[in-house]
């Protein structure tokens, strides 16, 4: 475990040791370290309500929107501590967040999504942003004329991401995008994130409940359970982890709900 | 201190629910209504019935309303138009020669009724659109009452309110005038006070904080919107008719403006929405803020000795008091009644402050 | 009933209507983006009139430089307004919210007031008294004007949706959080519909106070603002331009048929009551999204 996140100058996020309350009161992470490397595509799996939409918007800045702040630890992009800044300045040095759930802008067309989202990026570059995203997704470019609201679960959830690439972002985040999406469109919309991961060094944060298909795809993986990271290792290892096949990949179907019980008090243990 | 306790003990649940659950509450309670009770000995009759009385009708017009804004949550904004019903069924009641008891009473339920004809918009809509019918309900009524010489009074468009007799007993001299509105005034805020303890005042608090939540646990927010509008408007029929009885003498349109409606809402937001308390501070601010402004503009240009146009002097208080619901929004949503809260709780343990942390 | 004056009546009130369409603009115009109910739009057109007029008469301008320097002023004060007073309070319950901007109106009528004083001054922008006969009619040519301004700012507004801010400003109102999450500057963005909202409301008291001059009744646009806006839909431009229209025609043609009823001032009860009606029947106007609170 701990050679994997020694590799500190090749990463191009880390989270030290943070901590995120909502409404002042209620803490929602606690004292979450993750990495992810340059170039690389890490996952980030848990259960309902574990932390991981709140860590992802630890670090686009997104938790001001709701009432939540970061009381302490630190989000480092490429080095620099970003804990400070905006959600929009964030956004102009690379970071990408695709929101759970897709929201798209649904009054606009995707054509319209696709410029609104190049806001921080100069009028020349979200042309050129624009042709690149139509070119991974051409059925957004077939429907780029009519309401983002009338596409289909599918269609919204390229539309998020293609909106998210418009910013030029060296780091994606992408909050369950296979929510509510058929097998097939799940590994179609995962194969181009690899591609944009191969073909322009894209580093990838995924955020998951679909371990199956996620560990497809990614090289590293974060388990999160109520808010603190308990399980850290390479795609492959996590796939052949007992405990993950059991909870996250749905294995060992003849297991009981004491033995589920008797599994969170172990986790507890091992952190 | 005045409220220097070292904790609260309660044996019993009476004692828990009580209205004041601590002495020095009860002390205080007792001396304000023994001062206002006998304010009359100690006040000049012009502080009495310029100050004093309109203090005290309006706020008792500013509980109803907070009942209505403050624990059912529904936006207001034609108040004082229900007043206006009121103070009219009032003066045509007497002029008919019902004797004044019964005129506010009268008063009282049809403001209820029609009021609530403003619940059967809070009844479809809510929220901004509510605001917006009720302010259009407002105009409504507004134009009726102008526009229709049977309620105006025909074209003189003020109308004179005969004296008030109770029990057959004139009663014109200040002091009299001052203990129909003190008393007034003491019967709303008891009826505000116990509410909060009754399943009605619940129900209301659960309305305004999700109205479908509120039905999923078998509260009717439809029967309660209904109750709250009914209850409100009746106490703001009867201090129009108090206000006009006791204070005006005479009825107008005007009195019961539009803008009328927002200076209720003001006092109840610079009180503090749902405070009880804080309807006595904020009535008493917005009432007295204008003339103590005019009073420090005048030392003012005094002291730097400039003088300032009449029009400049005639809308500056107005101006004033528009930066000051905007400063209190701004600074203490919760308005004066929360400034009291806070620096009651601070004195209660005072000076043990840490107690508290 | 004198059809003639009837169809007058409700051709030169479709043309006031569409001036009410200004109004509603501007309200339409800061909803859409941030979802605040300006109910301070009326004293906005009432403080660019007064403001015009400083620079009319106080620094002896030209109406045509007063106009642009207006526009500029307004423009400024517009961004003031977000900053200063509603910034703090976003995500505030909309009890709070109105109450700033009713707090925002009595501030700016009762300031320009303090300033300016109440008195009626006329603004003269050249538009002559003598009116324009279309067959029969007579049709008002200060209403005449102010209708075909009102529709060339409809269309410029359309065309400002299309562009790359507008985009921006027409995402920051369908989803914040979204926007913030591809580096939208969502501050900005309110900040900036309001600055439109005021340069609207100064074109606004522009043919309004030639009109009627300049004095505290611009505020009371403001109801008609609200009605037109709501009539409309709110959040719906066009909407706001053809509900102007008619509930220009219905007052006209109402005050004709309900005044000598009446007797006199029913344009303020009609529009009172299409409001009521409205919201009670169709909350979400003619040409309003579907998101309506609806209990
Ligand atoms: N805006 C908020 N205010 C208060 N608490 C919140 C807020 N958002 C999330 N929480 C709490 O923080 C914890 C973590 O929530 P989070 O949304 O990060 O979980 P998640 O792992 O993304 O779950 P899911 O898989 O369901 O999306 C939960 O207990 C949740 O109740
Ligand atoms: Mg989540």
């Amino acid at each position: 475990m701990a050679a994997i996140t020694e590799a500190k100058a090749g990463n191009i996020l880390t989270l030290n040791n943070v901590e995120v309350v909502y409404d002042y009161v209620s803490l929602a992470i606690k004292g979450v370290s993750l990495a992810v490397p340059q170039g690389g595509m890490v996952a980030l799996l848990g259960a309902n309500g574990a932390g991981k939409s709140t860590t992802l918007k630890s670090i686009s800045g997104l938790l001001a929107a709701e009432r939540g702040e970061v009381r302490r630890g630190e989000v480092a992009f490429q080095g620099q501590p970003i804990n400070a800044l905006m959600p929009q300045d964030r956004v102009r040095l690379g970071i990408a967040h695709v929101l759970e759930g897709r929201r798209v802008f649904e009054h606009l067309t995707p054509d319209e999504n696709l410029i609104a989202a190049s806001a921080v990026r100069s009028r020349h570059d979200a042309a050129r942003n624009k042709d690149r995203v139509y070119s991974y997704f051409p059925r957004l470019f077939e429907r780029r004329g009519s309401a983002a609201g009338y596409l289909s679960g599918g269609e919204q959830q390229m539309l998020a991401i293609g909106r998210a690439l418009m910013t030029q972002p060296k780091l994606l985040m992408l909050d369950e995008p296979s929510l509510g999406l058929a097998p097939f469109l799940v590994a179609e919309i995962f194969q181009i994130l690899s591609r944009i991961n191969r073909e322009d060094g894209l580093s990838v944060l995924l955020v998951e409940q679909n371990a199956i298909a996620a560990l497809e795809i990614v090289s590293h993986g974060y388990l999160i359970e109520s808010g603190r990271i308990v399980m850290h290792d390479t795609a492959e290892a996590l796939k052949r982890n007992p405990d993950i096949q059991e909870f996250y990949l749905g294995g060992a179907e003849n297991k009981n709900f004491r033995d589920i019980k008797h599994y969170r008090r172990r986790k507890r243990w091992l952190t | 201190m005045l409220f220097r306790q070292a904790g609260i003990l309660h044996t019993n649940y009476a004692q828990d629910r009580a209205l004041f659950p601590i002495p020095a509450d009860r002390w205080m309670i007792g001396g304000l209504l023994l001062l206002a009770a006998t304010a009359p000995l100690y006040l000049n009759s012009l502080y009495l019935s310029s100050y004093l009385l309109p203090w005290l009708v309006w706020t008792a017009a500013a509980l109803g309303l907070n009942l209505i804004l403050g624990w059912a949550g529904q936006f207001h904004l034609g108040y004082a138009a229900v007043m206006g019903i009121g103070a009219y069924a009032a003066v045509h009641a007497q002029r008919a020669g019902v004797p004044w008891e019964i005129a506010i009473v009268l008063a009282g339920l049809t403001a209820a009724v029609i009021g609530s004809v403003f619940a059967f918009a809070a009844l479809r809509v809510k929220g901004l659109y509510l605001a917006l019918s009720t302010l259009a309900l407002q105009f409504v009524m507004d134009w009726t009452i102008s526009h229709v010489p049977a309620i105006s009074g025909g074209t003189q468009a003020t109308l004179q309110a005969p004296d008030i007799r109770l029990l057959g007993q004139a009663v014109t001299s200040d002091a009299g005038l001052y203990y129909v509105a003190l008393v007034w005034c003491v019967l709303v805020t008891t009826f505000m006070l116990n509410l909060r303890r009754t399943a009605l005042g619940r129900a209301l608090v659960a309305v305004r904080e999700k109205d479908y939540a509120a039905a999923v646990i078998g509260v009717n927010s439809f029967y309660f919107k209904l109750v709250a509008f009914a209850t409100s408007s009746f106490i703001a029929g009867v201090s129009g008719a108090v206000l006009i009885g006791t204070f005006y003498h005479a009825v107008t349109p005007e009195q019961f403006s539009v803008d009328v409606s927002i200076q209720a809402l003001a006092m109840v937001i610079v009180g503090g929405l749902g405070s009880i308390i804080g309807s006595y501070f904020g009535a008493g601010f917005i009432l007295l803020m204008p003339g103590a402004m005019n009073s420090f503009i005048s030392w003012l240009t005094g002291l730097f000795g400039f003088s300032l146009g009449i029009e400049t002097l005639a809308h500056l208080p107005h101006a004033l008091y528009g930066a000051l619901i905007i400063g209190f929004l701004l600074l203490e949503p919760l308005g004066l009644g929360k400034i009291y809260g806070n620096v009651r709780d601070y004195l209660l343990v005072w000076p043990f402050g840490y107690v508290k942390k | 009933m004198d059809i003639l004056l009837l169809l007058e009546s409700a051709l030169n009130g479709a043309l006031v209507g569409l001036m009410y369409s200004l109004v509603a603009m501007g309200i339409v115009l800061i909803y859409k983006s941030s979802s605040v109910p300006n109910l301070a739009q009326g004293a906005m057109v009432m403080l660019a009139g007064y403001v015009i007029l400083a620079f009319a008469n106080q620094l002896h301008l030209p109406i045509w430089a007063a106009i642009p320097l207006g526009i500029v002023t307004m423009f400024v004060i517009g961004i003031g307004i977000e900053r200063v007073a509603l910034r703090r309070l976003a995500g505030r319950p909309i009890i709070m919210i109105l109450m700033m901007t009713l707090g925002i109106e009595i501030f700016l009528r009762a300031g320009s007031m303090t300033i300016w004083g109440g008195t009626s001054r006329p603004l003269p922008i050249g538009i002559s008294d003598s009116p324009l006969f279309l067959g029969p009619l007579l049709i008002n040519r200060a209403y005449a004007v102010g209708a075909g301004v009102a529709v060339v700012m409809f269309v410029l507004l359309v065309l400002f949706f299309r562009t790359r801010i507008g985009v921006v400003l027409r995402a920051i109102s369908d989803d914040y959080t979204a926007a913030w999450s591809v580096g939208i500057s969502v501050e900005r963005g309110v900040a900036l519909s309001w600055a439109i909202s005021a340069v609207v409301a100064t074109i606004a008291a522009v043919l309004w106070g030639s009109v009627q001059g300049v004095d505290q009744s611009l505020a009371l646009l403001l109801l008609k603002g609200v009605t037109v806006a709501v009539l409309g839909g709110l959040d719906s431009i066009g909407g706001a331009l053809l509900a102007g229209i008619l509930l220009g025609i219905v007052e006209g043609t109402a005050s004709v048929v309900l005044d000598p009823l009446l007797g006199g001032a029913s344009r303020e009860l009609v529009d009172a009551a299409m409001l009521i009606l409205t919201i009670m029947l169709r909350p979400h106007g003619l040409f309003g999204r579907h998101d309506i609170e609806r209990v």
